[in-house]
């Protein structure tokens, strides 16, 4: 699969799968494609040569939680949590009571009548999470969502990450920049080359399937982030 | 309270200019035909105020005519631009026609097709103040953050609910300003097209002038000032109550 | 208190004197450059020793606050517009009064059939008319404007009037309904000194400042404008062109008709009997009476001040 922009390769040569289920985080230095892969397979782009395909494949089956929360500042969390919902002509009962509902997920229920202005950036965006939760999909794709919080606040929604992995049954495709997060977090580790060069490293994580804070000093950790830092090291 | 003592600095200046003007007038620095001392503007207002009441009720209503038509049209334009590339390398050149047109040039015209009355002013007021309207809501919605943008198109959302639900609410900041810009242009449209159609504050000031009652010409203007001022405020009081609570603009 | 006077002063005339070269005269018009101007651009400045610039003007220039406040040494304004400045402390002097009596009319269209302008003002219909000038409020006096519909003056642009039958408009006699007979209309005008206001038109003034500190400047100027209405008198054709070229919205034959038409407003008896430009005591006298009654001014200036005959 590639993809193109205009002159620029983004992607070149990429075959990936995925199976159902699975966490896999996407790694890579800055411009090697990861957003963009993000975004193909969330249908937002399409790829110039080869496809995507996603088996079954079912409408509004897939979320995407976006680098910063991008909540609409006019409408309070629980508007902001329902929207998807609200696109897709849910109606006002349903679609508040599975924003509620999601929004306890997140444990951000106390807050539903506030607006974004007045939140934290970590309390925006577990009502990011929140709203990609309300349609219960099948992916969820997220793209470096952590990436401006302060580390307390990271660990926590990590955590909380993997626990609703966990509970639902989810596919999620995590892309970010920090390896201890990728390796923390999946099953499954993709290094992408530089610049679009494909796929560097594909590596199945031997980590226990009940992630905690004390595996963040566990060796075992250590081990794997090795692995992953000098498949990113090398040229 | 508060508000109240805020508003004090504003009033300084004003305050001090206006008694230096009295000063200047009264002791022959500045001739009073030339300047008028402000005792006297305030005797033309109070002498004339029947007059003046009657022409400041007839601008603001073409003002305010001329303002509303041209927020409704503006946004509408500008919706309509907004909706492809194309389009707006079409049209938009000849919007940028409604900034750049001298209305004293064409108010003429505006004679011609609409006579002499409150049209030829509602449609002056019109044509001066409807392009803040469309660039700034234009651009409004055409700055739609991608993201978002993104977020709609992955749920199925269609064009027009993305763009009532979307691009417009988060346009309303820069609309806002454009209004802002309008409302005051909306208030020398009247005006001049007032002069050239005769009635309101505009044709006072143009019989004053023609008598040389320099008073009596700064009363009106000062209550044409007011009365863009007026104008302001309420849209100031619009935005505070729609985006008090979202927007960083009307916070803290 | 003198002395800060005197530095103001001094400085207010420095700062009157900059933006200009020294010695230069400043002549401000109160309309584009046509035929009523004709014998000022015509004068022979140079040969009387004057560095004169004329300054067109149009619609609404403040030519009497110009000469007040300096910024020009000699302005055109009508003699009632002088009357009220000089009644509210704006020392301003009439030199040369072109027009010996008042051009100002009222054009109809003859089709309406009409034999007054009191006819006029009873039958309904639009009357364009700058509503503060002292004729018009004498007109509202004499004969009420409830009948027809009052809008400003549309300035030497007759669309209007061309386009409705029903509409009147405020001209000089001899220039727009000539223009208005080009294209096609038939007009008849009422005179507005058929109501007895008369004032002299498009007078030479000056400031009494200037003429008190520049006497022989200002009396060179009179002879050199004296000379310059014979001259065009005589033969307009020369300076026409001239004023065709700085005014080309009105066309190069009713120029022409237009200098004709008017020398009987200029070149009248008392004229020839007392020179071009000459003035009297008891039409000043007249005309401050005729202003008073209207309400014009409050305090009556004195006549001889109004004018002066160099």
């Amino acid at each position: 699969m590639r993809k193109a922009f205009d002159q620029l390769v983004v992607i070149e040569g990429m075959d990936l799968e995925i199976a159902a289920g699975e966490f896999v985080a996407i790694l890579g230095p800055s411009g090697c494609g990861k957003s963009t892969l993000l975004r193909m397979i969330a249908r937002l782009a399409e790829p110039t040569v080869g496809h995507i395909s996603i088996q079954p494949e079912e409408r509004f089956q897939t979320a995407f939680v976006f680098q910063d929360a991008h909540l609409l500042p006019w409408r309070t969390v629980l508007d902001n949590a329902a929207l998807p919902l609200e696109l897709m002509g849910v109606a006002r009962e349903a679609r508040y009571s599975a924003a509620r509902a999601a929004l306890e997920q997140v444990s951000l229920f106390e807050a539903e009548d506030r607006y974004p202005a007045q939140l934290s950036g970590g309390m925006k965006m577990r009502v990011s999470l929140a709203r990609a939760l309300v349609t219960q999909p099948r992916l969820l794709l997220l793209d470096e969502p952590f990436a401006a919080l302060d580390e307390i606040t990271r660990f926590r929604l990590d955590t909380q990450l993997r626990e609703l992995w966990q509970t639902r049954g989810i596919t999620v495709i995590f892309v970010t920049h920090s390896i201890s997060e990728a390796t923390f977090l999946a099953n499954r580790a993709v290094v992408l080359q530089k610049r679009g060069g494909g796929i560097k490293l594909d590596r199945r994580l031997d980590l226990p399937v009940d992630r905690n804070d004390e595996l963040r000093v566990d060796p075992r950790l250590a081990r794997e982030m090795r692995a992953l830092l000098s498949a990113m090291e090398e040229e | 309270m508060r508000r109240l003592r805020s508003a004090i600095p504003a009033l300084i200046p004003l305050v001090v200019v206006t008694a230096a003007a009295e000063l200047a007038v009264r002791y022959g620095l500045v001739k009073s035909y030339l300047v008028p001392a402000p005792s006297s503007v305030l005797r033309a207002m109070i002498e004339s105020r029947v007059e003046l009441l009657g022409a400041l009720l007839t601008t603001s209503t073409s003002a305010l005519v001329g303002f509303l038509l041209s927020t409704v049209a503006g946004i509408a334009i500008a919706v309509f631009l907004s909706s492809s590339r194309a389009i707006q390398r079409a049209f938009y050149p000849y919007a940028v026609f409604f900034q750049t047109v001298p209305i004293i040039a064409i108010a003429p015209l505006l004679v011609i097709w609409f006579g002499y009355g409150m049209r030829t002013v509602v449609a002056s007021a019109f044509v001066v103040s409807i392009f803040p309207v469309i660039a700034n809501t234009l651009s409004g919605i055409l700055s739609t953050e991608p993201a978002l943008r993104d977020l709609f198109r992955l749920y199925g959302a269609s064009t027009p609910v993305t763009l009532w639900k979307l691009r417009f609410p988060a346009a309303l900041p820069q609309i806002l300003t454009g209004l802002r810009v309008a409302s005051g242009l909306a208030v020398i449209g009247a005006i001049v097209g007032e002069f050239i159609g005769g009635q309101g504050l505009g044709s006072v000031v143009d019989v004053a002038r023609t008598q040389q009652r320099v008073d009596k010409v700064f009363a009106a203007v000062l209550l044409a000032s007011v009365l863009g001022l007026a104008l302001f405020g309420l849209i100031n009081l619009v935005s505070y109550v729609t985006l008090r609570r979202w927007h960083q603009s009307e916070q803290a | 208190m003198n002395r800060r006077h005197f530095v103001l002063a001094g400085s207010a005339a420095l700062l009157a004197a900059c933006g200009k070269s020294p010695g230069k005269i400043r002549l401000a018009l109160n309309w584009k450059p046509d035929p009523q101007f004709g014998g000022f651009y015509a004068a022979p400045y140079q040969s009387h020793g004057l560095d004169v610039e004329i300054l067109p003007g149009g619609a609404g220039t403040p030519t009497i606050q110009m000469v007040g406040a300096g910024s020009a040494e000699f302005g055109v304004v009508s003699a009632d517009e002088l009357v009220i400045a000089r009644s509210q402390g704006n020392d301003v002097v009439a030199l040369f009064a072109v027009f010996q009596n008042n051009p100002q009319g009222i054009m109809v269209h003859a089709s309406r059939k009409l034999n007054s302008l009191g006819d006029l003002l009873k039958s309904g219909g639009t009357v364009a008319l700058q509503r503060g000038l002292p004729y018009a409020r004498l007109l509202e006096k004499q004969f009420g404007f409830e009948k027809v519909k009052i809008v400003p003056s549309p300035g030497g642009d007759i669309s209007a009037f061309l386009a409705d039958k029903n509409f009147a408009q405020q001209c000089f006699i001899m220039s727009e309904p000539l223009t208005a007979k080009h294209q096609g209309a038939d007009v008849q005008v009422f005179p507005v000194s058929e109501t007895g206001y008369n004032p002299y038109t498009t007078v030479l003034t000056t400031s009494g400042d200037f003429l008190r500190k520049n006497p022989d400047r200002a009396k060179a100027m009179v002879a050199a404008v004296r000379e310059g209405w014979r001259a065009y008198l005589d033969d307009p054709k020369p300076t026409d062109q001239r004023m065709n070229q700085l005014n080309p919205s009105m066309a190069p034959e009713v120029f022409a008709e237009v200098a004709e038409a008017q020398k009987p407003f200029i070149e009248t008896d008392e004229a020839r009997r007392n020179g071009l430009g000459s003035m009297t005591k008891e039409r000043w006298e007249a005309l401050i009476a005729q202003l008073k009654g209207l309400g014009d001014i409050q305090k009556a200036p004195a006549a001889e001040e109004c004018y002066r005959a160099l």
